[in-house]
């Protein structure tokens, strides 16, 4: 950026704050599918020892949050994982990559809208059916009011966030000590248990970070960017403490069959507060759905619709509506969420949604890996604003880890061997190397043959 | 390497255009913003409100607080006035940057889109 396009930028009109970075970060990783994985996490390892596996994954997310950052650092723009993936490999890679990558974001909305959708059937003893209608209702909601125009503006996102956090928090607490009983075993993740178990209930924790990086699309809209990295790691502290004591809570006081339902964060409240706390959580479940609806809806179809525009998808996804809101993906994301919220529903299978979440999340942080190291040796002189120490020996090994825990997730439901989420993850990958390999090159030709034919406008050109 | 002419010249045409665009003038309402450009080669600031759904004329220099910052050559912003140029592809490329909103993003990338329809 030239001196007089920074100066003009510190002085925007409307820039996101570090308050308001960090509580995107967090908002964006606190999906309602946290609980779920909070509570599957449990049955790996020791109870006490719960909080283990989640600071070492909070370790290893730092080391995303490197990657990131120099990446972030180097491309501060929301096309950002468009280029440093470009630059990095050959652009038919990047392309899968990026487009199984987005499939993520289909499974938070698609798990929110579920786990919402059953946490207030259940509150309002409704028969499970009606979760059904909670469901479609929901995400409905979301698309009108995304066709609308209508965003979670920031000073709502950051009080939205905060009641989530500090309600998951207190409840946490408190539930410990209602429970009446010291840590019995707060150093013993191997208790009753086999290393392979830690290292599953590694992965699961990472999940419980995914998304904090999605904050790095917001590079454009704030102030000071060097906010961007410092929210990050701020949010990935936040996210520590806050499952470390709900997962060691959820431990300690739910039954295996709480765990194992889709709301074990309402019994979580009733441990606490009694009955009250019951719908205290159930309010907390539906205000994550704010963020991530918001959040997910922004980011994947804005996303889709600037790779139709550079003319890697179809002209059809760039399509706007009158308030200039690209409404085919918005509404292809509505649908889509709903099928697979409605299939879950149908299935119970939630813990498949948790492990293939959580195989694309460290597949990705892996991929950033590769990136950063790569564009060390193809761009060594381009500005680094924040720059990883030591990544020529932390790159290979985060990307070693992250790949192990990728394949380790996908093969692994619920302790059980179950290859469910990586035969979807296969099957998302070649259905979009399927698109990038014999479809995207014909949409190309056309387009370039379109635009052959039309005569330049600008004179004298 | 454009001129500031040349690229006030281009403007002109844009926004004749836009304000001539029924489905642009719709998308515009209540939309009113200050959009600052900065030509990197030439280091010349340039200003564009739009008000009451209507594009301003091209101040040169850079006037009040803005909602969001372009970032480009005098070429490009040059060709995309004209609509010889697809900003998205220069924005995914990194040749354009960009600071401010997602949503006002949106909105700027409309009125080059909805102008030109055949970008």
């Amino acid at each position: 950026m030239t001196d007089a396009s920074l100066a003009s930028r510190a002085t925007l009109r409307r820039a996101l704050g570090l308050r308001t970075v960090v509580t995107t970060s967090t908002g964006l990783a606190f999906a309602a599918l946290e609980y779920l994985a909070a509570a599957g996490l449990v049955a790996y390892v020791s109870g006490d020892s719960a909080y283990i596996p989640i600071v070492v994954a909070g370790v290893l997310a730092l080391v995303a949050y490197g990657f990131f950052g120099e990446l972030n650092g180097m491309f501060p723009t929301a096309a950002a994982i468009r280029l440093y993936m470009k630059r990095s490999m050959d652009d038919r890679a990047a392309l899968v990559i990026t487009f199984t990558y987005m499939t993520t974001i289909v499974l938070v909305i698609a798990s929110d809208a579920f786990i919402v959708g059953s946490a207030l059937a259940h509150a309002f003893g409704e028969p499970g059916w009606v979760a059904s209608l909670w469901i479609v209702g929901l995400l409905a909601v979301a698309v009108v009011t995304n066709l609308r125009g209508i965003s979670v503006a920031g000073l709502l996102q950051d009080v939205a966030t905060s009641v989530v956090v500090l309600a998951t928090l207190v409840i946490g607490v408190l539930a410990l000590v209602h429970s009446g009983h010291g840590l019995h075993t707060p150093f013993q993740p191997l208790h009753g248990h086999s290393p392979g178990d830690l290292f599953e209930a590694v992965a699961l924790g990472v999940f419980l970070y995914s998304a904090f990086e999605w904050v790095t699309t917001s590079a454009e809209e704030v102030r000071r960017p060097e906010s961007i990295n410092r929210g990050m790691l701020i949010a990935v502290g936040i996210l520590c403490v806050v499952c470390s004591v709900a997962t060691v809570a959820m431990s300690h006081t739910l039954t295996h069959n709480e765990l194992t339902s889709a709301y074990p964060q309402l019994y979580l409240g009733i441990a606490a507060i009694g009955h009250s706390g019951l719908w205290v959580m159930a309010g907390v479940t539906a205000v994550t759905a704010l963020n991530t609806f918001n959040g997910g809806f922004i980011t994947a179809s804005r996303f889709i619709y600037g790779t139709a525009r550079e003319g890697s998808l179809p002209r059809q996804l760039a399509h706007l509506n009158d308030r200039a809101v690209p409404w085919v993906p918005v509404v292809t994301l509505g649908v889509v969420s709903a099928v697979v919220a409605l299939l879950v529903a149908l299935t119970h299978a939630w813990q498949v949604l948790v492990a293939t979440g959580a195989a694309l999340e460290a597949m990705i942080y892996g991929v950033a890996g590769f990136c950063a190291l790569r564009l060390r040796r193809r761009q060594p002189d381009t500005t680094r604003p924040f720059r990883v120490r030591g990544l020529a020996v932390l790159g290979p090994i985060g990307v070693a880890l992250f790949g192990l825990l990728a394949v380790t997730a996908s093969v692994t439901v619920q302790t059980r061997f179950n290859p469910a989420p990586l035969i979807i993850i296969l099957a998302v990958g070649a259905l979009s190397a399927f698109y990038v390999l014999r479809v995207l090159p014909g949409i190309r030709e056309r387009e370039a043959a379109r635009r052959a034919a039309r005569p330049r406008r600008r004179p004298g050109r | 390497m454009a001129s500031t002419e040349e690229l006030l010249e281009a403007y002109t045409e844009w926004r004749a255009r836009s304000n001539a665009n029924p489905r642009l003038t719709k998308m515009l309402k209540g939309w009113d913003r200050v959009i600052h450009f900065t030509t990197t080669d030439t280091g010349q600031g340039y200003t564009m409100r739009v008000e009451g759904q209507q594009l301003s004329e091209l101040a040169v220099g850079h006037e009040g607080q803005p909602d969001v910052v372009v970032t480009g050559t005098s070429e490009d912003f040059c060709d995309m006035y004209w609509g010889d140029l697809n900003p998205s592809e220069k924005y995914m490329s990194g040749e354009i940057t960009l600071a401010g909103s997602q949503q006002d993003v949106m909105r700027i990338d409309a009125i080059s889109m909805v102008a030109f329809l055949d970008i």
